[in-house]
């Protein structure tokens, strides 16, 4: 395999759609799909009979239905070559995409559909085997927001962590939701570095405000092949030109350093296979379930140095005329997190600012973006799936 | 999270692959799983070896001693924790080289401190069920900070 089959820019991106994040909207994750496939139908002009291969993050609220894929397409008038649903959490977005460039590429399939929807806030679904029942569930840990806990209190042991610089990104993400009409209405008002500070603690040190809110909503891509997109006269391209995906970082290591996570190897590794080091990076999207991973990804890509993400944090401009734009459009954190369609907020918002579509947030001459994902809190370490991806227009 | 239906803590189930554990709990003692190919223990129980693959994991009794690596203090209890709350949940790295997630109790929340070392202890759940936590080794002096 080439160093990045994707770097040919033999495939590309045509077109987003996204719903407004709510709480408890009522809706399934079918009725989500039907709006966000309605505005790619209209952005692309094409209909469910031009959509030959689809792909989905498996839904909270349908992950007990073993056969989604299938009543999904079914519900949309789909009838596809090609189905997909991951199910590594928040890194599938980007990991979809991925997955869909390779489906084309092969002749799989031709428009491919990226899907994630879900209404975890209506319907909640999830079941957890391996080890949950015996070592995790009867300690009264947390759930992600004490896995969190425990990664930022080691991490505070070995290094330096000035909770401003957390503050700041909480500042600089929420700016963003003000100015996205999708964010969820009650998180679109200002806060400040001490609203952060100040907000409750739920497994210390990690606080309120560090943390995401489940959601329902849903986003989506059309991929086809470039030479295609031309014929069809979609002009507004955006291309992912390097990917790395790593799920159980050195999980054979009874005593790691939980401090370093799979981004250590995926982050150096997109910027390498792009050609580019962290500095030609116009903006960062990373997968935001609490910002302290947002920290740690801006350590491990390369923009911040080790043991120091909180000080660049707090010293860097995060907003989009910043130095280092990150999570323009709020981020899950300040948007809501729509379940596990929750990875392809960062990835959307990415994906607008390169169609030059931002509006009030625009990334003034955005030409390329990282964005990263997360999936699945595992035993006593950070996560389980780590990726990244750098995208061009 | 605020949920007025108190339930109660869960109760593991235990699975071919996991009952040493427990009948080892029952009678106070820690039992881990020994790899004899590499010599190393592994945790959490399950049917095979992380580092071989093989299914020829070894069940031994330990010291069910060790130094606190993390910790963090859970101020919003999960079911079966109401009455606890706040309460301290720590990572506890063994003295046989494998890492641990559990209770701490017999501390104050503030004498909590990474490095200090710690012993298990157990809570009995059931007939069925003792479950570990740790405690502090008050025997035992705490490895210089590093």
């Amino acid at each position: 395999m080439a160093k990045s089959f994707l770097e040919d820019k033999e495939i590309c991106i045509v077109a987003y759609g996204e719903t407004k994040i709510v709480r408890r909207g009522g809706r399934s994750a079918y009725e989500i799909a039907a709006e966000v496939a309605e505005q790619l139908y209209k952005k692309t002009k094409l209909g469910p009979s031009d959509i030959d291969g689809v792909t989905f993050t498996v839904p909270i609220s349908e992950c007990s239905n073993p056969f989604w894929s299938g009543y999904a397409t079914e519900y949309l008038g789909i009838s596809a070559k090609w189905l997909q649903t991951s199910d590594i959490g928040g890194a599938s977005a980007i990991g979809n995409v991925t997955r869909a460039a390779m489906a084309i590429k092969s002749g799989l399939c031709e428009t491919a559909m990226i899907l994630g929807v879900d209404a975890p806030s209506t319907q909640w679904r999830a079941y957890y085997g391996s080890y949950r029942n015996e070592f995790w569930d009867p300690v009264g840990v947390q759930g992600p927001p004490g896995a969190f806990g425990l990664l930022m209190n080691r991490y505070e042991h070995q290094y330096e962590l000035d909770f401003r610089g957390l503050g700041a990104l909480a500042v600089a993400q929420r700016n963003g939701a003000i100015k996205n009409p999708n964010a969820y209405e009650k998180l679109r008002h200002k806060i400040t570095i001490d609203d952060y500070i100040n907000s409750r603690q739920i497994s210390s040190p990690l606080r309120l405000l560090d943390s995401v809110m489940w959601a329902d909503g849903g986003n989506g891509l059309v991929m086809m092949k470039t030479s295609r997109a031309k014929k069809l006269g979609l002009t507004n391209r955006v291309y992912p030109i390097s990917y790395a995906e790593i799920s159980n970082f050195d999980c054979a290591n009874q005593t790691p350093d939980i401090t370093a996570t799979g981004h250590s190897v995926v982050g150096p590794k997109v910027l390498r296979d792009a050609k580019m080091k962290a500095k030609d990076i116009d903006m960062f999207h990373p997968y935001d379930d609490f910002l302290f991973a947002v920290m740690l990804k801006a350590e491990q890509c390369g923009f911040a140095k080790k043991g120091q993400g909180s000080q660049f944090l707090r010293d860097t401009d995060l907003g989009p005329k910043g130095t280092l734009p990150i999570n323009t459009g709020g981020g899950q954190i300040s948007c809501g997190q729509p379940g596990l369609a929750g990875g392809g907020i960062n990835l959307t918002e990415a994906v607008r600012q390169l169609m030059g579509e931002g509006k009030g947030r625009q990334v003034p001459n955005a030409r390329n973006a990282m964005v990263t994902g997360i999936g699945v809190i595992p035993y006593g370490r950070n996560w389980g799936s780590a990726n990244a991806m750098v995208l061009v227009n | 999270m605020a949920d007025t239906n108190v339930k109660p803590r869960p109760l593991p189930k235990p699975t071919p692959a996991t009952q040493a554990f427990w009948d080892g709990a029952k009678k106070g003692k820690l039992m881990l799983q020994w790899d004899p190919t590499t010599k190393k223990y592994q945790f959490w129980p399950r049917a095979n070896s992380v580092r071989t693959g093989k299914r020829n994991l070894q069940w031994k009794a330990t010291s069910g001693k060790g130094e606190l690596y993390s910790f963090t203090i859970t101020h919003v209890p999960t079911p079966g924790f109401e009455a606890r709350a706040p309460y301290v949940i720590g990572m506890i790295e063994l003295d046989e080289g494998v890492r641990i997630i559990a209770n701490l109790i017999n501390i104050k929340i503030d004498d909590v401190e990474i490095g200090m070392r710690m012993k298990v202890a157990w809570e009995k759940l059931s007939d069925d069920i003792t479950y570990f936590a740790f405690e502090p080794n008050k025997r035992a002096k705490s490895k210089p900070k590093k």
